[in-house]
């Protein structure tokens, strides 16, 4: 009998935990349409039926002025909407957020998932996502993200490379974030013993860099760069600082004939030949190669120095600089960017104005946000924000230099490229190319396999 | 009077077996079979993300022009035709060393070997990763031991690439094996081997003449089971090498799922290749069954 009763119980248990379940997530739905839909429609109302006085719609509508985002790193991006979230309740006291951690490969399924399935609704108002899903996102998915050129955001006043990313077909469909500015970071207690300053390597060449490079091998036995060998990462900074595409406007794949890609692959196999480019095999190896002293500096996006810091033995032995240029390429700067993100607002968003008008005096408004996420490492792509002084401050880790102004100033002056739809493709086909180019293989006819490879993407 | 109420026990019994499989049956149709069909009419349409049209057997047509999928296919072909015999071995002769009788501590050898089973896959793809990194535990030993002058970097070269997936697969499979050959011992009657001893056979001639013919049925069952997965290999690729140096490790689920998401979705074509590595499972089941049974 006893074990009747047990049995039953547990029976019910589950019975009600799975209806539970179930009607967790079919009621909240509908609740919150219902909630959006009654306050919307007593607003429409009043303004119908007092069409001189808008207050009351608006008070009706201040109710339920909270958003949803989606982003991912608690101490960097989810910090930086808390952030904006008391900034903007200043003069919007109504305003509230709901920020929820989700990591991007979970944001990038659930897009997919939504937007196959037809229903949008399951996803937030605000989402951020990676510079180089953008494009890719925005034209497989085109009913996901709001169009926010006419949103009363201004645009100009951030990077150009950097707001590039999120425009498609001379739409702005995203508020840039995160910097992701490239940095050259050099041990400086290293390169002293090749009897080298950080000035030997600022506004170089890369034949400058390579022959630098030998001296320090010599000198040291330690590499200037360590990289992840099949990704190409340095590839496409190299690309990048001389405004250089694997596509070309129209979207057809640019390999066979880009002569600043082949600059960059011979670029590539002679730092690898002179030993100044070590391959590693994974992220956790490069980031490693590098806290644990087995290389003499790196190039990378910005964020990079956040890893670079966790070397707390190396405090004062690093300092930054910008990235050498590529030789013989007449577009060719000493400024690239890698990585980075921007937020975008959904078309599923019950009240778009709001969230463009949230993003628009927020993130590309207001340098009290942009202060105080500073010490988070979150480095403004938005040029006003690099006049604060919060910016000039010295940074004891790389040798007292005022690190984040630098990185502001380097940002501005990225060269803008086309991203493409077909990205991570091109990427990965240029990767192969790259390793059987290092290996021996002719450069010509691994570019002529590339491009067939990402023409074969395409072509669907 | 007696005999309908027999019947309707007798139905009733049947109806509460069916009470009891419905639920089960009705989940398996929902979350795999209603799926299955759609992925199939999907693999007949092609297009970017959401916006899915009719394409016939384009897709179908389409991956046998594609060089990344060919090398896939490549790749997936080497890891089964070297890793499957060598694992199955493997694991047939420790099995049939534990299931001696006179061994010593043989719970514990036998819980060592099946021990790797237990772990995650990722988590041991990626030790194997630290282990065989440049300046990881393999190169280390190789250097200090003076075998080689300097770090070799086994994950930049293709074969050397293989080979340490070959390793990997081996050593967290082939206790996985073993656990089926020992059952399939159990079953074996110590007094054959009894009689074989007697009559003068050696431990090779009663391994081949005996524990083999035996345990066909066994082997039969690992080597499908173990065809199956080495086809849908995708945790050691992703973590280990990440398909690289130049694809040519890459399977071909790990393609399919760069195809769905991180490159620009193509859904149709990532299920059609899905099918074809259904039927690529299929026709060498079929084969090995029709190798390994030879009662007709």
């Amino acid at each position: 009998m006893k074990r009747k009763i047990l049995a039953t119980l547990l029976a019910s248990a589950m019975i009600l935990s799975l209806a539970g379940c179930g009607g967790g997530s079919g009621t909240e739905a509908p609740a919150a349409d219902n909630g959006g839909a009654a306050t919307e429609a007593p607003a429409a109302d009043a303004g119908a039926a007092d069409a001189g006085t808008e207050a009351p719609a608006a008070d009706a509508a201040g109710g339920e002025e909270t958003l949803t985002v989606w982003c991912w790193d608690p101490a960097f991006n989810l910090n930086a909407m808390y952030e904006a979230e008391k900034v903007y309740q200043k003069d919007h006291p109504n305003f509230k957020l709901n920020v929820v951690e989700t990591p991007w490969d979970d944001i990038q399924t659930k897009i997919t998932t939504a937007a196959t399935s037809g229903d949008l609704s399951t996803l937030p108002d605000i989402f951020l996502m990676q510079d180089n899903a953008f494009q890719k996102n925005v034209i497989s998915f085109p009913d996901v993200c709001a169009d926010l050129t006419n949103s009363g955001i201004d645009f100009s006043q951030f990077a150009a490379g950097k707001t590039a990313y999120s425009v498609v077909d001379g739409k702005n469909y995203g508020v840039p974030f995160d910097n992701g500015a490239v940095v050259a970071c050099y041990r400086t207690d290293l390169l002293e013993q090749a009897g080298l300053t950080v000035d030997d390597f600022t506004d170089i060449t890369f034949d400058q860099y390579i022959e630098n490079g030998k001296k320090v091998l010599e000198a040291t036995g330690k590499p200037l760069i360590t990289m992840q060998a099949g990704e190409c990462d340095l590839i496409m900074m190299m690309m990048q600082s001389a405004g250089a595409s694997l596509f070309n406007e129209d979207g057809t794949a640019n390999i066979v004939n880009n002569d600043t890609l082949k600059v960059v692959m011979e670029t590539y196999k002679n730092l690898k030949d002179a030993g100044v480019l070590a391959e590693v095999n994974s992220w956790d190896e490069y980031v490693g190669s590098i806290v644990s002293g087995e290389v003499a500096g790196t190039i990378n996006g910005c964020w990079i120095m956040a890893s670079v810091q966790t070397a707390e033995d190396q405090a004062g032995n690093w300092a930054i600089t910008n990235m050498p240029s590529l030789v013989g390429v007449s577009s060719a700067t000493n400024y690239s960017n890698n990585g980075g993100s921007s937020w975008a607002v959904t078309t599923s968003c019950k009240n778009q104005a709001l969230a463009a008008d949230f993003l628009g005096s927020t993130f590309a408004g207001s340098t009290e946000l942009y202060d105080n996420i500073l010490p988070s490492g979150a480095l403004a792509t938005w040029a006003p924000a690099g006049d604060s002084d919060a910016y000039g401050a010295p940074s004891d880790f790389f040798g007292g230099d005022a690190v984040s102004a630098k990185i502001v100033d380097f940002s501005t002056k990225v060269p803008s490229n086309i991203t493409g739809v077909y990205y991570y493709e091109a990427r990965n086909a240029v990767a192969t190319a790259i390793t059987n180019y290092i290996n021996g293989s002719d450069l010509a006819t691994e570019l002529e396999t590339a491009e067939s490879t990402i023409n074969f993407n395409m072509g669907q | 009077m007696s005999k309908p109420k027999k019947m309707t026990l007798s139905r009733k019994h049947n109806l509460t077996g069916w009470a009891f499989l419905a639920p089960g049956a009705l989940l398996i149709l929902v979350m795999s079979f209603i799926p299955m069909i759609r992925a199939l009419l999907l693999s007949f349409q092609t297009g970017v993300g959401a916006n899915m049209k009719p394409c016939g057997i384009l897709n179908y047509t389409r991956m046998f022009q594609d060089k990344v999928f060919l090398q896939s296919v490549k790749n997936t072909f080497f890891y089964l035709i070297i890793q499957v015999p060598i694992m199955l071995i493997f694991a047939l002769i420790l099995a049939s060393i534990l299931n001696n009788k006179d061994l010593k501590f043989k719970g514990l050898f036998r819980t060592m070997i099946f021990l790797p089973c237990a772990t995650s896959l990722v988590a041991y793809a990626i030790i194997f990763r630290s282990l065989f990194a440049n300046n990881g535990l393999i190169n280390l030993l190789f250097v200090k031991l003076g075998i080689l002058d300097q770090p070799y970097a086994f994950l930049t070269n293709t074969f050397s690439a293989r080979i340490v997936i070959i390793i990997a697969l081996l050593w967290r499979w082939t206790g996985y094996n073993m656990v089926f050959y020992l059952s399939g011992l159990q079953n074996i009657e110590y007094s054959i081997y009894e009689a074989a001893k007697i009559d003068g056979a050696s431990a090779v001639q009663t391994f081949f003449r005996i524990t083999v013919p035996l345990l066909k049925p066994t082997i039969l069952l690992t080597a499908i089971m173990s065809t199956n997965g080495t086809l849908q290999l995708f945790d050691e690729s992703v973590n280990l090498t990440n398909g690289g140096p130049a694809n040519t490790s890459i399977t071909m689920s790990h393609y399919i799922y760069d195809m769905s998401f991180k490159y620009v979705p193509n859904f149709g074509y990532s299920a059609a290749m899905s099918f074809f590595i259904l039927i690529l499972v299929a026709i060498l089941a079929f084969l090995q069954m029709k190798v390994g049974d030879k009662r007709d």
